[in-house]
């Protein structure tokens, strides 16, 4: 009996096109829910994650003194050869590299030479725009890793930013933390 | 004296007619943008103006400013003339529309027609038919396979979907016992035509649908597999006509599903003017045409003309019969 209701009520349904109106109310709703468009770069844009691979950085010491020994492990375990060490010994001793390049337009940022590093001293930060009309200027030297910033701490987030095209083009922000954008995610 | 002001005031009429028509299709497209994205959960344009409003008019510049292209192997003169074939005649058709009854402006009533004829619905239909040519000779005379495939596709279509469409409306004119559009919509003050008819609704509604292209019957421009159909090889500004020419006939179905089913300007409950009413409801069905293209996927072509042939066709001679039994 109630096989046959279910049958009729699907025929029924057929008729008077039961799942078109079912579409047409998703849609409906979904005109109504949030947007999850982020306005990059000129309105908003994303803080990354403490886990996110993007520009490297190298480290240094308590004294200052800059970490990496040298050791070429991760310019060896770099895929795609893209990190070219060339070491010195310095007043003290040391084993320090003279020369320490990456070519960031071959770099896939596995995170590979982060993982190698037998000093923890080459990781790879927050930083992800760093876009440039000439690879060239991709080559990063020893100096600016030193420069760049390093992991994220807040982890996550969407802030008002504001595009700055005086010199260079930057989005800056001010703001250390921002919405979570997954909370717009509909999820029906 | 009274010659020219008449006809002065229908040369006004006229050009305030196009001059809207022309002008119309700026904010659908923004209005079609804004509910694409948010129905799917984007913003639509945002840059232009505010919210992007000003969208529709750059892009109405861009195309203005585009390359003319016309391709060698083109046969010039039936690709110049398709744009206009395609664009007059929606256009022409709004000559036959009321748009309500009379304002009176300064003491002297002006009626909100330019013509009150006695055959109006017929005239409608046959001066829209005259569209097909414009889709035929586009993708004739661009010389190119996807153009031809495509008209030809179009052109099946709206033949075939002309005549259920012409059925369904003949319910409408034996309940109002006239083929005049201000004699229907005056009919209809008490109860609208949509008690009596819906399954011509139905029907009307589905194959205007497919009379101003749009999804889920918008074979002739399947870009998946036909690049844009019939206007593949249009550029520029007669691109811009044919687009133009698609949206007045979006607006021209919105607007007869009003006037021939939902009581053209005559309100229910909340006593608004009635040209009001009648904007309204024009609006309301032209979201539905949006709502529509973003929610259904297309239909196969055989599906297409399964649909038409049928289906429509014995449900509109089906309700011809029963409103003649029932009503007559
Ligand atoms: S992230 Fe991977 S590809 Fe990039 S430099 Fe390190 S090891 Fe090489
Ligand atoms: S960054 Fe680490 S792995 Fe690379 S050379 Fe320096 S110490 Fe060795």
């Amino acid at each position: 009996m109630s096989r046959a209701l279910h049958i009729s009520g699907a025929w029924i349904g057929w008729a008077f096109f039961a799942d078109l109106a079912d579409a047409l109310a998703l849609t409906f709703g979904y005109m109504f829910s949030r947007s999850v468009t982020m306005q990059y770069p000129d309105k908003e844009k994303w803080l990354p994650y403490s886990r996110y691979r993007g520009h490297h950085f190298l480290k240094r010491d308590e004294e200052g003194e800059i970490k990496c020994v040298a050791c070429e492990l991760c310019a060896r375990i770099c895929p795609c050869d893209c990190i070219e060490v060339v070491p010195y010994e310095d007043e003290k001793g040391n084993r320090r590299p003279a020369k320490f390049e990456i070519d960031m337009a071959r770099c896939l940022f596995c995170g590979l030479c982060e993982d190698a590093c037998p000093a923890d001293a080459i990781a790879l930060g927050q930083q992800y725009e760093f876009s440039s009309f000439s690879s060239r200027d991709l080559v990063v030297g020893r100096d600016d890793l030193l420069g760049k910033p390093g992991k994220a701490t807040t982890g996550g987030g969407v802030v008002a930013a504001r595009l700055n095209t005086e010199q260079d083009v930057l989005v800056e922000t001010s703001e250390p933390q921002g919405y979570n954008w997954w909370r717009n995610i509909r999820r029906t | 004296m009274e010659l020219v002001f008449a006809l002065g005031l229908i040369a006004f009429k006229v050009a305030l007619l196009i001059a809207i028509l022309l002008l119309l299709p700026l904010p659908l497209t923004w209005l079609e943008r804004k509910i694409a994205g948010h129905m799917q959960q984007r913003m639509g344009p945002m840059r232009v103006g505010w919210h992007g409003l000003l969208q529709p008019v750059a892009d109405g510049i861009k195309l203005l400013t585009k390359e003319d292209h016309i391709p060698a192997e083109a046969d010039r003169f039936l690709f110049k003339l398709a744009p206009i074939l395609a664009l007059a005649p929606p256009f022409v058709v709004f000559v036959a529309i009321p748009f309500g009854e009379s304002v009176s402006v300064l003491g002297t009533e002006i009626t909100l027609y330019v013509s009150n004829m006695n055959v109006a619905l017929l005239f409608v239909l046959a001066v829209i038919g005259i569209e097909v040519y414009g889709v035929i000779f586009g993708g004739w005379a661009a010389n190119s396979k996807y153009a031809v495939l495509g008209s030809l596709r179009t052109c099946a279509q709206m033949i075939s979907y002309e005549i259920p469409m012409g059925f369904a409306v003949i319910g409408v004119v034996m309940l109002a016992q006239s083929m005049s559009l201000l004699d229907i919509v005056r009919a209809q003050a008490d109860v609208w035509n949509i008690v009596y008819q819906p399954v011509g609704f139905f029907v009307f509604f589905v194959a205007g649908l497919a009379e101003a292209q749009r999804i889920p019957f918008d074979l002739a421009e399947a870009e998946g597999d036909l690049g844009a159909g019939f206007h593949t090889e249009y550029s520029g500004i007669r691109f811009a006509f044919f687009m133009v020419s698609e949206y007045a006939v979006m607006l021209l179905v919105s607007v007869l599903s009003v006037i021939l089913f939902f009581g053209g300007w005559n309100g229910v409950l909340i006593p608004l003017p009635p040209l009001l009413w009648f904007a309204l409801k024009v609006a309301f069905f032209l979201y539905v045409f949006m709502w529509f293209r973003f929610t259904f996927p297309r239909y196969r072509y055989d599906q297409l003309m399964a649909i038409g042939w049928k289906v429509l066709l014995p449900l509109s001679l089906a309700n011809i019969m029963i409103t003649g039994v029932a009503f007559l």
